[in-house]
């Protein structure tokens, strides 16, 4: 059984199909890449595996963990351990992100019939993340992404990710808008969820992070199938080629 | 109006309103002003009310600083003028006349505590005017306590209150009035009315979880240069619940200053109004002005009314307004779900974020328990 299983996916955006016999396996301990030009279908990926209104699947089924996605609200998946890191985080005011860490992280433990952790223990653990990821903790006193930098708000994106201890990331362009310096300190994060008990399905435009995160396969994704899969050395062919030699 | 106007024409008007004051309220009634302000409220159920409920013989005050003396109108050499435009509010002469009473605060210092008024959740209170010396600051604690029932002293018509504060502040005189209304009360009317002198500021903080009916009427005047409001409010309009704010803010002096918000919530089949007009009056130049009233309606059967104001007799001013209102943010609530927060929850955090902005003053932290303890028990 693997991690995370898509046989002959279709999927439709407002009724338009994106998702066209999408096929994809990964295993627990593997990180895929996934790259694709603008419009590919990627984030659309991203989307229907974390169960986002609006995104329907019209055909094909996807499991994780060994059982169909198929008809599970958002919230289930995500205490499967299923978790998306968005490309464009949402800005909340008036929610502290400490409080809403905690209700996230009270959640996963109820979904797993254990107590919620004490508030204390909780914190401590959440500050020593945040400060690993380059984080001011006071940033955990402020509403949840509310007026962070595109910078602050991927790296929170990671704090959650290594809070939350999920079975599969799904990382939607967590490399965009990110300066080298802010890109390694995320990558570290990555790294450092990376295990042999965990998958990541790793959504990048560009090779850059693949530098830092070196995935176990890659796969191009165009006009919402994958075309062609390889290992690392096919980010570097299309990082030098682009993608054209794939559709000659 | 035909009710209650027999029982209308019998009132005895008290000496500060005369008997041509009490005729003006009783023609306002009928007038189309009145009228208009009522668009959302039952104004004849809350007049019968007024004529039919009991009336607090006793002071509204819970705690007097030493700074600050207590007189009842009717011991003084001259009443107190307590400037409420009755062709607007004709229901504040109205309950005057069913006291016979009116009661005066003069703070003459700045006391280290807070002035607490009492508030009783039912029965007709006499009007209470806090009138603030030159260059004194006082804090005003008001806090309506307990259920209707509670209210022993009243046995009839016990599903109604009303409550009249008037404020006076000289030049340079600073007050903070802090409200909350957090438990269950009757059915209420109230009034705030307030005068600032010169560099005179006043500060407003009001938290209220409406389950019966509630008409605010706000209306403060900055009648000297450089008088300055602020005013931060935040309201949970319950299942079955009404709320009614009337908000005017008059600036009728040079270098005047008001800054508005208020954040309400519609929950279940509620209803919630909220009309706040800014006058910025002809000599008033350099005025500035910013009122902002954001809803939140819960549920497809929540009722929400808002208009905003502005009406501007002088070109040199600065004036903002807007008003919003939606329903919980689709992209906030899928981040949260994306989470493992169930949608119960998901809703309670962006509920209490969007009410936590409207927080402010000693009562906020209570305010947001309460607030917070209405997701719990919905």
């Amino acid at each position: 059984m693997s991690l995370l299983e898509i046989d002959g996916l279709h999927a439709s955006v407002n009724g338009e199909p994106i998702l066209k016999d999408l096929s994809l396996r990964v295993e627990a301990g593997e990180i895929h890449a996934i790259m694709g030009p603008n419009g590919s279908g990627k984030s659309t990926l991203a989307n229907v595996l974390a169960g986002r209104p609006g995104y329907e699947v019209t055909a094909g089924q996807a499991s994780f963990d060994g059982i169909s996605l198929d008809g599970v609200e958002p919230e289930a998946r995500a205490q499967a351990g299923l978790f998306l890191a968005f490309q464009y985080p949402v800005e909340i005011p008036g929610v502290s992100n400490m409080e809403f860490l905690k209700a996230a992280w009270d959640s996963h433990r109820a979904a797993q019939g254990s107590q919620p952790e004490s508030a204390v223990g909780f914190m401590k653990r959440a500050r020593a993340l945040a400060e690993g990821l380059g984080l001011n903790p006071e940033f955990l006193k402020r509403g949840v992404n509310e007026g962070f930098s595109g910078g602050e708000k991927k790296r929170n994106e990671i704090l959650q990710l290594l809070l939350l201890e999920p079975k599969l990331a799904v990382l939607d362009e967590t490399d965009s808008g990110l300066d080298i310096d802010a890109l390694q300190t995320v990558a570290a994060g990555v790294n450092r969820f990376r295990s042999a008990d965990n998958g990541v399905l790793l959504i990048t435009h560009y090779q850059r992070l693949l530098n830092h995160i070196v995935p176990d396969r890659v796969h191009v994704l165009t006009e919402g199938r994958i075309v062609a899969s390889g290992d690392k050395r096919l980010a570097e062919k299309l990082e030098a080629e682009g993608y054209a030699w794939l559709s000659g | 109006m035909a009710v209650g106007i027999e029982v209308l024409q019998t009132l005895e008007a008290p000496p500060w309103l005369g008997a041509k004051g009490l005729t003006r309220c009783r023609q306002a009634l009928d007038g189309k002003l009145v009228r208009e302000t009522w668009k959302y409220s039952p104004l004849p159920k809350v007049t019968d009310a007024l004529i039919d409920t009991n009336v607090h013989q006793e002071p509204p005050v819970e705690t007097l600083p030493p700074e600050a003396v207590l007189h009842r109108f009717d011991e003084l050499d001259a009443p107190p003028k307590l400037a409420i435009d009755l062709g607007r509010y004709p229901l504040a002469g109205i309950a005057a006349a069913r006291t016979g009473a009116g009661w005066l605060i003069d703070v003459k210092g700045s006391p280290s505590h807070p002035l607490r008024l009492h508030s009783p959740a039912a029965g007709i209170s006499a009007p209470l005017m806090v009138q603030v010396a030159p260059g004194c600051r006082v804090e005003i604690e008001q806090e309506t306590l307990g259920s209707p029932e509670a209210d022993a002293p009243l046995t009839t018509n016990a599903g109604f209150g009303t409550h009249i504060l008037v404020l006076s502040l000289a030049a340079d005189s600073k007050a903070h009035w802090a409200a909350a209304e957090l438990a269950p009360t009757a059915d209420r009317w109230s009034l705030l009315q307030a005068h600032l002198h010169g560099n005179a500021a006043l500060t407003l903080n009001h938290q209220a979880t409406v389950a019966s009916f509630q008409r605010q009427d706000v209306n403060i005047v900055l009648g000297g240069r450089g008088a300055s409001l602020s005013s931060v409010g935040a309201a949970v309009v319950e299942d079955g619940g009404r709320l009614d704010q009337q908000l005017v803010v008059e600036h009728a002096s040079g270098g005047t200053v008001s800054r508005i918000k208020q954040h309400n919530l519609a929950a279940g089949r509620s209803r919630c109004t909220f009309n706040g007009r800014i006058h910025i009056h002809p000599g008033a130049t350099g005025a500035d002005a910013d009122l902002s009233n954001r809803n939140l309606a819960l549920d497809p059967s929540a009722e929400v009314n808002t208009k905003p104001e502005l009406e501007i007799y002088n070109d040199d001013v600065r004036c903002a307004h807007g008003a919003t209102v939606g329903q919980l943010d689709a992209e906030a609530l899928f981040y949260l779900l994306s989470r493992g927060l169930d949608p119960q929850q998901a809703q309670r955090l962006l509920s209490l974020g969007f009410l936590r902005d409207g927080l402010a003053g000693p009562f906020a932290e209570r305010a947001a328990e309460a607030f917070a303890a209405h997701f719990t028990s919905a």
